[in-house]
């Protein structure tokens, strides 16, 4: 009866290669999402320790030195009070980074609860996401974060104020997090309906194959085959989508401090920058050209890594 | 791995201590038309350490008896009527956390295919590790040492170093290896193994059945096996139902069943094996038509529209499941056949 073939010996047994370093395998032999990596490795970097590295403080004025081309003290040239571009485009990396991580944070949090909760559970709760989803995407992006900014902001503030004067509590002075609260919250508030829908998608497909009947026969709770069995296996098109949504957000941000609800001055954000530049872009381009590029590059260089990445973990449609 | 000294003790059929008791149990699906009864009143019984065989062309609603017996089935798929006892306990009408103590702690499953049964994105060794860490409460060093175990069990070679493996690393028969050591995890009472060899090509069948033979004898658990595949189950099974339509047709020992094949269907089915010692230019035997479709039942026995032996009687009224032999063991649903044998 001893059928149990047991052939301890001379077996080969490769090194255990992960979906995800196959993945990455595929990523490397592509040129363009190689391209893409690098650039954001270098603005991530530029993000985190770029304002220790530059020659000026972004906020530092020199009225002697205003407009200034650009040269080899300046690589950027000046703006109309004097200050750095190089050093402004450097810190306002910090700021496009921190908004792009924080608002697509926000956003893949709720999206991928509602959109898994959705898809598995199906019934009212589906219906009733879906309806959020549709609702949010059918009102107008920057309506609605230009009403959420204009009708908050000074409440907000004033409120701010009162408090400080009650208080003397100096937390209450820096209206900067207000700023902040309020990019953030009104950007998720639109970002997170693809990323429901996407995942919704996901699950549903993922609920009916054999593996999650399985989990269930093994008596494992919703909430283990959720977080364990479902939601992994939807994880390869969501890091696509995030990888977009990055450069998604930081154009955003950008398109909303261009129009003046994104983050204020002083604070150097690449959006009013170009806005500031474009007022004055035939007499000194360079205060244009600066920010658009860097902001251009960041984008692309998202959309050719979400590319790669599609294609690396996905690689039944790659070529 | 040497088990040729494990004696199997008698599985208690005759005793009639049974594990696993379905009575009647009737399932509907939800259509555009309103709800169809795909299974109609089954009812099965698993004695304790009896191994079971169930056969039936696909769609008889063998798997499906089995899932929503374990309410594994979507909403769509409804028990409507009947119980199913296990060790006693209703599992239609236990809660939901009694149930999911049931699945994978005392009832353990495998799978049709091996392909897609195992999660993509899970190495071997946590898949194997996890009901033993939610039914047994053991430590994840615990949890891996008992799973590089289980691997050995079902003879993996290089178990241990297997449990950092992703499933698409394994073949197709390594990988139902590995989905029968999940379902052995926690040393179920009953296996419940629903056409597991269907995917796999005819060496590794033998494989698996010699397989789960061995770890019956040596674990002393009941086993359910689904099958369509008469001839590779009958050195396996005690006892075989043959389901048509969702009813059990046949209930008979292994030996008698195919000693004395009684239900036309049975015989068909028998007949349809390919023998070596048949003529080459011979067509191989098949049943004519197909079965009912759910909602459009017959209103008489379920086989009458497709039996070679139909009588006006079969076309009226529904046979139900009578002894043939003395001691009842040998039990089928057909006019036909129970006239026979009240002539003799």
């Amino acid at each position: 009866m001893s059928v149990v073939p047991m052939t301890d010996t001379a077996v080969e047994i490769e090194p255990p290669v992960s979906l995800w370093r196959d993945a990455w395998h595929r990523l490397r032999r592509n040129k363009l999402a190689v391209f893409g990596l690098a650039v954001v490795v270098i603005l991530a970097f530029t993000a985190v320790f770029g304002p220790y590295l530059t020659p000026y403080d972004f906020l530092s004025q020199d009225l002697n030195s205003r407009n200034l081309a650009p040269s080899l003290s300046h690589l950027f040239g000046t703006d109309d009070l004097g200050r750095d571009v190089f050093s402004r485009v450097v810190y306002g990396t910090r700021t496009a980074f921190l908004v792009a991580i924080v608002v697509t944070f926000i956003a893949v949090v709720i999206g991928v609860t509602l959109g898994a909760l959705a898809g598995f559970f199906g019934g009212w709760l589906d219906r009733i996401v879906m309806w959020l989803t549709d609702m949010t995407m059918s009102i107008p992006n920057l309506l609605l974060v230009v009403v959420i900014n204009a009708s908050l902001k000074s409440p907000i503030t004033s409120w701010m104020e009162s408090r400080y004067l009650a208080t003397l509590n100096p937390l209450y002075r820096e209206t900067i997090w207000v700023d902040f609260l309020l990019v953030f919250g009104s950007m998720a508030l639109i970002s997170w309906p693809p990323y429901a829908r996407l995942v919704r998608a996901q699950v549903l497909s993922i609920r009916s194959r054999p593996y999650i009947t399985a989990a269930q026969a093994l008596g494992l709770t919703n909430r283990i085959i959720l977080m364990r069995y479902v939601v992994p296996n939807a994880l390869g098109p969501l890091i696509v989508a995030v990888s977009a949504g990055l450069g998604t957000a930081m154009v955003l941000e950008s398109a909303f401090s261009f129009l003046g609800v994104g983050v204020n001055p002083p604070t150097p954000s690449w959006g009013n920058m170009i806005s500031d530049g474009l007022r004055v872009w035939q007499h000194y381009p360079h205060l244009l050209a600066a920010p658009a590029a860097v902001l251009g590059l960041a984008s692309v260089a998202f959309s050719f890594l979400g590319d790669g990445l599609n294609d690396a973990l996905n690689p039944r449609g790659a070529k | 791995m040497m088990m040729a000294n494990t004696i199997r003790p008698e599985p208690s059929t005759k005793t009639g201590e049974r594990l696993l008791d379905v009575k009647g149990l009737t399932i509907e699906i939800e259509t555009r038309n309103g709800p169809a009864t795909i299974v109609d009143g089954i009812d099965l019984h698993v004695g304790k350490g009896e191994t079971l065989g169930i056969v039936g062309e696909s769609g008889c609603g063998k798997s499906l008896t089995m899932l929503s017996m374990m309410r594994l089935l979507p909403n769509k798929i409804r028990v409507t009527k009947g119980e199913a006892n296990f060790a006693g306990r209703d599992l239609q009408t236990m809660s939901n956390s009694e149930l999911r103590k049931v699945r994978g702690g005392d009832v353990g499953f495998i799978f049709q295919d091996p392909m897609t049964s195992l999660n993509p994105v899970m190495r071997i060794g946590q898949q194997l590790a996890e009901p033993l860490i939610y039914h047994r409460g053991m430590s994840k060093a615990q949890a891996r040492k008992r799973a590089g175990e289980l691997l050995r069990l079902v003879g993996i070679p290089g178990a241990e170093e297997r449990l950092d493996a992703y499933p698409h690393e394994l073949s197709g028969g390594m990988r139902q290896r590995v989905m029968i050591a999940i379902g052995l995890a926690c040393n179920p009472q009953l296996l419940i193994a629903d056409e597991p060899t269907t995917a796999l090509d005819v060496t590794i069948q033998a494989q698996i059945v010699d397989l789960v033979k061995d770890l019956r004898d040596k674990l002393g658990m009941s086993v359910v096996w689904i099958t369509h595949d008469l001839a590779l189950i009958a050195g396996l099974v005690d006892r075989i139902n043959v389901l048509y339509a969702g009813t059990v047709v046949e209930d008979a020992p292994v030996d008698a069943l195919f000693a004395n094949p009684s239900h036309p269907y049975t015989q068909g089915l028998l007949a349809s094996i390919p023998k070596l010692s048949d003529e080459r230019s011979i067509r191989l035997s098949s049943i004519g038509g197909t079965p009912p479709e759910p909602g459009r039942r017959p209103k008489g026995c379920p086989f009458a529209p497709r039996c070679p032996l139909v009588e006006s009687i079969c076309h009226d009224s529904v046979p139900s499941l009578e002894g043939l032999s003395q001691n009842g063991s040998h039990r089928v649903a057909c006019f036909v056949a129970q006239r026979k044998l009240e002539a003799a």
